[in-house]
């Protein structure tokens, strides 16, 4: 999962370092004389903003204008509880109100056209980063007056300069006045993300003064965490409270121990299949045919990356004491692996389930499995030893059945065990039909 | 749109052919290929194509790595790979499997030194990050080379029977048959998986390419489709998409433009991963504008075609115009409905099939036993066993036939599948111990508790009892008898003989039994041997084989001068002088079994051995089989169908024989004791002073002075 940070971070840490002008803020922890000395050296009036991990704060209704310190404590307080889209803040902060002539939108983002980074700048802020990061010259062919917007590509080797800016800034028809202390800044929002290993990162909007000074008044930015720069000395991203669950947390702290065989996981919600799933692309059109036939995936995972013992070992056992004892069907499957060796994958499977019922006691809900790949016949032999010794039901697939149709089986199985439950045991009446389902 | 300049797009375009970018003859090197899946990889590659020249890695220069086509040299640095290397097998074909932050300096250096040599590079790496990536796509772009990744598998090119990198994992040949259909995939696993698919309607491959789906990816699907537009071999063209990246829009984009020939199948997977948090280890899974969502491609697809998805129920037939609206391609929802889709294809447009062989995709269980749930699920859903498909079928009989070396292990401090006791019976493995003393022997006791059945029949009892009894002594001078007598001579009580007398016995005296075991295991599990009392099953062809393969070892050995490993339990020198050798105890085992009108296998097998190592000139006489050699061929025959049902491993198997040995010679130990404690003389053990020599000679300790130190 990508490192993704707000403004609040980017004013406290990220801002000062790069000389990127930004509001004057205060913190949620700050005295009732901090707020009132603010209050009246900011002009008597300022912003209490959610710091959250959600896009359109203003739209609901966590940014509150503050003019006196017995409101301002008072939204606060309110805003470090309020809920954005299912997410909670970390706590809430103050910032001066910066009067503006007009806003200005620029994002900065790898670009799959351009195969590099590229600068977007609107002269309509409020944009989203997903309609800038798309496209280079998305409007190029409307010259002149009505120009609102341009991508420029920048050189991965070379950077961004100020000349760059400024004569992007012309074909925008930007206020000649501003065009010199805007293209600064600018090219300091690109020393900031390219020295800090960022993929995409917005400052929306930057509010210009009348006097032409311009300030980042809002800022949104995801890590590159395969990138050494975004581990700076000195600064601990946030954790954002409902962003991740106890699992997903344990997970995430777990698969960051090795870059040997992913752990990754995201909590779905469901209540039926406990889905181990390998490879990327594989794990996703599984999920995604768990949840269309009704198999109530409990949460989508990617556990592929030829995992050593210890790491699938870890990774099964934390599936397994998290959920097995509400699961109602086991599901393991993968495509045909390239790399991964099964034997060692089922292994510690086997080994991990093993342990969990010793700890648990048995386990009586079906087990799934499909997966292809080295050393498959072998992995296949150690798991169903262990399921036949500890009495679980299995059905075992190899790669000449398609996933996808084992995915609606594994869904079909648990709906019919659920049925069958339901129905106190009612018989079976449909005629034999062996092997021979075709999905 | 942005599409890249013309200018910009030869540099780019290097490969003017997708076989350009890997053909029959192309020659590969590997980076870091000492690495764990560097160097698997490598060996399977080499045994599909054999198209790996070399490879690198820091600090392992001068290893190789073995492969069954030759070992493959592994150089310190790229650059002395070059150096090393004739020019005629210079590399042409890059394959990285350096750890991320090591990926940027190796490219670096391979169009360092490369240039003019190296055309493409293979990036295998995952996690690169998103900025070296774009460095690397500037620099292999003004050093025109072509840059396949990051986080690709690599391509097959399966009409020229040559692959790079992992596609088809450890069995390309399985997965791939030369075909038509050309897969673009975003996931590499998915190009093994829709490959097999496709031979489920008569379609095979002619190229798998997986793209890598990293945020960036170097060699975008728009040149990819123009390549395969070019490949005469490609008639239909399917594609695995997932979210993120703008590459499907500028490629339809290009298509729509260029009025795109071949049509495409496409299955747009990832929806769900969009809702969540997950990466799904394909960095570039990350939306980036709305068109590049899963449901954006999927629109831009389906725009493209013309037509709604496929539909399974759809009566396609019935369509006046579809070759019409079928000629650019379709969409998929289902990843299973792709052969079904591209069927379709090839029957609108005309397109023979690769093959005339094949059946519908369906579920077919390798293992079924859903017990009780089974028998109360609709019979749709409980699927029965199917039939396991070759190569699968014939591993499985190989592995079933292979032993077991392990168990699931679990703590057992407080419990034993050997022994129980519920306060009241004593049992071992489940027959209660007073049973087995009404109604069977000491001996069949101990068969139950070492091998955890019971002796079949009086005859196996016997046996095992014979070889207790055989254990019990070797006279006095042997050195578990002399443990036995030391402990008397020096007061001791008789539990310490059977110790001393324990103590005496190891892997030169007693523990022949094991290493016969190992021996008889190894020639005997290439066998379909169920029965070790068989009749009708002749060991007599194994021991000439095993002779034959002592003798060349021996013969092999000898010319250089070095010492060989002997066969254990045979030519013990009772009889030394004679020509043919036997072990008098040993006899009278072999003599019961034929005198009961049964055979051994396993000790039938060590005499033709004997005989066999004498008619090829390994030896000069017949040699003694001896009675270690008993006691293990009586024990493995009483553990053999446990093992072969995978009830017993083989470290049991081997250590049964020498606990045999072991016990009865610690009973004997006690009768030596209890001889010797009546009749010895006190320390009477004990060898004089004046009858022991020293072969050392006596050295002074020189003076130390105190407070100088060591």
């Amino acid at each position: 999962m990508a490192q993704k940070i707000t403004e609040y971070t980017f004013i406290r840490n990220f801002a000062p370092r790069y000389k990127i002008p930004v509001p004057r803020h205060l913190s949620e922890n700050s005295t009732i004389s901090e707020i009132r000395r603010s209050l009246e050296m900011w002009g008597g009036a300022a912003l209490v903003k959610p710091d959250i991990l959600a896009g359109k704060r203003g739209k609901a209704g966590a940014v509150a204008v503050v003019r006196n310190a017995q409101e301002a404590v008072k939204e606060l307080n309110r805003i470090s509880g309020i809920e954005i889209s299912g997410s909670l803040p970390r706590g809430s902060y103050m910032v001066e109100m910066i009067p503006a002539e007009f806003e200005i939108f620029t994002a900065i983002t790898y670009n799959s056209a351009t195969q590099g980074p590229a600068l977007t700048i609107s002269l309509n802020g409020g944009v989203d980063i997903e309609e800038a990061s798309n496209c280079v010259d998305a409007d190029a062919g409307s010259e002149g007056e009505n120009r609102k917007k341009i991508t420029i590509p920048i050189d991965i080797f070379e950077g961004l300069d100020a000349y760059q800016v400024s004569d992007a800034l012309q074909q925008l028809s930007f206020p000649q006045n501003l065009i010199s202390s805007f293209s600064r800044v600018l090219t300091a929002f690109w020393d900031m993300f390219i020295s800090t290993g960022m993929i995409s990162a917005e400052i929306n909007p930057w509010r210009i003064t009348p006097e032409g000074k311009p300030f980042a008044c809002d800022f949104k930015a995801t890590l590159d965490e395969a990138n050494y720069k975004c581990k700076i000395p000195g600064i601990v991203y946030p954790e954002y409270p409902s962003n991740v669950s106890e699992f997903e947390e344990s997970m995430a702290g777990w698969d960051k121990l090795s870059h040997q065989g992913q752990a990754h996981v995201s909590d779905l919600g469901g209540n039926k299949i406990l889905p181990l799933l390998f490879g990327g692309g594989a794990s996703t059109i599984i999920t995604e045919i768990l949840d269309i036939e009704g198999g109530s995936p409990i949460f989508l995972s990617d556990f592929g990356g030829n995992p050593p013992y210890e790491r699938m070992y870890g990774t099964a056992k934390r599936c397994f004491d998290h959920y097995l004892a509400h699961a109602k069907l086991l599901l393991i499957l993968g495509g045909k692996a390239n790399n991964t060796f099964i034997d060692i994958t089922f292994q510690a499977i086997a080994d991990a389930l093993s342990d969990y019922c010793r700890e648990h006691g048995p386990v009586h809900i079906p087990v799934i499995i499909g997966r292809g790949g080295p050393k498959l016949v072998k992995g296949f032999l150690i798991i169903t030893q262990l399921m036949d010794q500890l009495q679980i039901p299995y059905v075992v697939f190899g790669p000449d059945s398609p996933v996808t149709m084992v995915a609606e089986y594994a869904a079909k199985l648990v709906n019919g065990t659920l049925h069958r439950e339901a129905s106190g045991n009612a018989h079976n009446t449909e005629t034999p039909g062996g092997s021979d389902y075709e999905g | 749109m942005h599409i890249i300049p013309k200018h910009q797009e030869g540099q780019i375009m290097r490969a003017k052919q997708l076989s350009d970018l890997l053909k029959k003859g192309d020659r590969v090197a590997v980076s870091n290929i000492t690495g764990r899946e560097a160097s698997q990889v490598t060996e399977v590659s080499q045994e599909y194509c054999a198209n790996i020249i070399g490879g690198w890695a820091l600090g392992k220069g001068g290893q190789t790595i073995k492969t069954p086509q030759g070992s493959i040299h592994v150089y310190a640095t790229f650059e002395e790979l070059l150096r090393l290397t004739p020019k005629e097998k210079h590399p042409n074909k890059i394959l990285i499997y350096s750890p991320p932050d090591a990926v940027y300096g190796e490219v670096k250096e391979i169009l360092k030194y490369g240039a003019g040599v190296v055309d493409t590079l293979y990036i295998i790496t995952e996690h690169v990050s998103v900025e070296v990536t774009a460095k690397i796509y500037r620099l292999c772009l003004a050093a025109k080379v072509n840059a396949v990744g990051c986080n690709t598998l690599g391509i097959i090119n399966v009409h020229d029977h040559v692959r790079i990198g992992a596609v088809g994992g450890d069995t390309p040949e399985e997965s791939f048959k030369p075909g038509s259909v050309t897969i673009i995939s975003n996931s590499g696993n998915m190009v093994n998986t829709i490959s097999s698919y496709l031979a489920s309607v008569g379609m095979q491959v002619s190229f798998g390419i997986s793209t890598g789906k990293d945020r960036l990816i170097l060699f975008a699907l728009r040149y990819f489709l123009l390549l395969a537009e070019k490949d005469d071999k490609t008639k239909i063209i399917v594609l695995y998409v997932e979210p993120g990246g703008t590459y499907e829009e500028e490629a339809i984009a290009w298509m729509r433009s260029k009025k795109f020939s071949k049509p495409v199948v496409v299955y747009v997977g990832g929806a769900i991963a969009e809702k969540t948090n997950v990466s799904l280890g394909h960095a570039g899974a990350v939306v980036d504008g709305k068109m590049s969502s899963a449901a954006g491609k999927k629109t831009l697809f389906d725009d493209y075609f013309g037509v709604p998805p496929y539909d399974p129920a759809k009566k396609y037939r019935d369509m006046a115009d579809q070759a019409k609206s079928l000629s650019r391609g379709i969409r998929v929802n289902i990843l299973h409905h792709i052969p079904q889709a591209v069927d379709l294809i090839t029957q609108v447009l005309h397109i023979p099939k690769d093959s005339s062989n094949f059946r519908p995709l369906k579920l077919n269980p390798w293992f079924s036993d859903l017990r009780e749930l089974g028998k109360e699920l609709p019979a749709k859903i409980s699927l029965s066993r199917g039939t396991i498909p070759e190569p699968y079928k014939s591993q499985y009989q190989q592995l079933r036939k292979g032993f077991v070396d392990t168990m699931v292990r679990q703590p057992m401090r407080s419990a034993s599948r050997a022994s129980a006791n519920d306060g009241a019976v004593p049992r071992i493995y489940g027959y209660s111990l007073m049973d087995v003393m009404r109604e069977r022997s000491f001996i069949a006791g101990l068969i139950l508790y070492w091998t955890g059945s019971l002796p079949e029949n009086q005859f196996e009892e016997k046996l095992a009892e014979m070889t207790l009894t055989a254990s019990l002594t070797n006279g006095p001078g042997t050195i578990s008898a002399q443990g036995g007598k030391l402990s008397a001579s020096a007061g001791n009580r008789p539990h310490t003989a059977m110790i001393g007398t324990l103590a005496s016995i190891g892997t030169v005296h007693g523990g022949n039994g094991a290493k016969a075991v190992s021996f008889l295991l190894d020639i005997f599990s290439k066998t379909s041997l169920l029965n070790p009392y068989d009749k009708s099953f002749n060991p007599t062809p194994l021991a000439y084989e095993a002779a034959a393969a002592f003798k060349k070892k021996k013969d092999a050995a000898k010319a250089i001068g070095l010492e060989y490993e002997k066969i254990p339990c045979l030519g013990h020198p009772v009889f030394a002088k004679k020509a043919v050798n036997y072990d008098p105890r040993e006899q009278v085992i072999y003599q019961f079994i034929e005198g009961n009108g049964k055979t051994q296998v396993f000790l039938k097998f060590y005499h033709a051995l004997a005989e066999a190592l004498r008619e090829n000139g390994a030896t000069s006489r017949v040699m003694a089989v001896n009675v270690d050699a008993a006691i293990a061929c009586v024990w493995l025959g009483l553990c053999w169908k446990a093992i072969i049902a995978k009830d017993m491993t083989t470290r049991r198997a081997m250590d049964i024989p020498f606990a045999a040995f072991a016990l009865g010679r610690a009973a004997g130990g006690v009768g030596e004791f209890l001889d010797h404690q009546d009749y010895g003389t006190p320390m009477d053990m004990r060898i004089p002073v004046q009858e022991c020599r020293s072969l050392t000679r006596s050295r002074e300790m020189g003076k130390r002075v105190l407070g100088k130190g060591v």
